[in-house]
This record gives structure tokens, sequence and C-alpha cells, in this order.
């Protein structure tokens, strides 16, 4: 088990019910496979640097977690399949 | 008339000493910021910090110009690419511009 960082973004224009769900989905994936989450900081709508799928805003989410390293390949994989998640990245931490 | 005139001379004259001042090189002592203050982290989220690495154009600023030592140069080089990779910092263009 390590110690991991996973933002990914949200697209910013759902509502605040499916960012939610959105929110809890990716914990949930996280439990189910054995981690365990240190802490959720919501960063909020931010302006994105360059536009992503000809989006300029992002909901930003930040997950501190502990995870089994042969698990992160998919849970990247899950992530990339949502729709609803334009970017992620996961860094593992010193 | 008269005025005017000496004020462009002024102008002028001072342009040339910008010149020339631009031109001598100035020797100031190189020091890693990192190696130096250990509580300041490269960290690929605190943009604040990571846009100092980058310039107008967006790429990675050269090590002549930050400052930085080899080991604190790669590093900063890898948070500015995950900085990008979520959109934080731009991959090319003038970001602050966008912004204001």
């Amino acid at each position: 088990m390590h110690n991991y960082e996973l933002i990914f973004i949200l697209q910013a224009d759902l509502d605040e019910a499916s960012l939610n769900t959105a929110v809890e989905n990716v914990e949930t994936l996280i439990k189910n496979n054995g981690g365990e989450i240190a802490k959720i900081d919501r960063w909020g709508k931010r302006k994105l640097a360059y536009p992503i799928n000809k989006v300029n805003e992002g909901y930003y989410v930040l997950v501190d977690f502990n995870y089994h390293p042969d698990e992160v390949a998919g849970l990247k994989r899950t992530l990339g399949y949502n729709e609803q998640v334009l970017r992620h990245i996961v860094v593992r931490k010193a | 008339m008269t005025e005017s005139k000496s004020t462009e001379h002024g102008d002028r004259a001072q342009n040339a000493e910008r010149g020339e001042r631009s031109r001598r090189f100035v020797s100031r002592p190189k020091f890693c910021q990192f190696c130096s203050d250990k509580n300041l982290v490269i960290d690929y989220k605190n943009v604040e910090l990571m846009s100092r690495y980058i310039n107008e154009t967006g790429k990675i600023r050269p090590r002549r110009q930050t400052g930085a030592c080899a080991k604190h140069q790669r590093e900063i080089a890898k948070a500015v690419k995950n900085a990008r990779h979520i959109a934080l910092l731009p991959f090319e263009g003038d970001f602050w511009a966008d912004n204001n």
C-alpha cells in the first residue's frame, strides 16, 4: 500500500447533485478496491489553462488515498471511461 | 517647439544609455532556490509557484534563467508537465493575458 494523490476534473456544467454522485462514485470505487481515503478536497470550479473538449471550465477534485500499486492501473482505466471526467492524474506521494 | 525638441533629445540619450546597460553583462551569484529553502516544495498543484518556471510562451524556463540545480530543475520540469496535463498551466501561449 502506498500513498497516492488523485486529481480529476469534472464537467463544470453538471448540477450539484450529479457532481456529488460523481465524486461519491470515485470514492466508492477506491474503497471497493481496498483503498483508504485520507482526504477529499474539492477545489470547485476553475478556469482551465486551455480548453478541453471545447470547454473552458472544470470542477477540480483532489483525493488523497492509500492504495495498492497493482490496482492503480484499473482505477485510471475506469476514470478514463467516465465521460463526466475531463482529465485525471494519479501521482504517488513521497 | 524648442522645448519639445529638447525632450526628444533627452529621450534618445536615455535610450542610448539603457541600451548600453543591457549589453553589459552583470554577474549575479547563482543559487538554487529549492536547495537554500528546504520548506519550499516543488508541487505541481501550486500554480503560483510553477508559473514562475514557464516563460510567456508557456515553455519551461532553462536552468540558466531559473538558477535551479540539476536535481531540482528535473523536478520542476516534471511538475510543470503534470500541471499542464490537468490544465493548471498552458502548453502554449500567454496564460496571464487570458486570465485577466
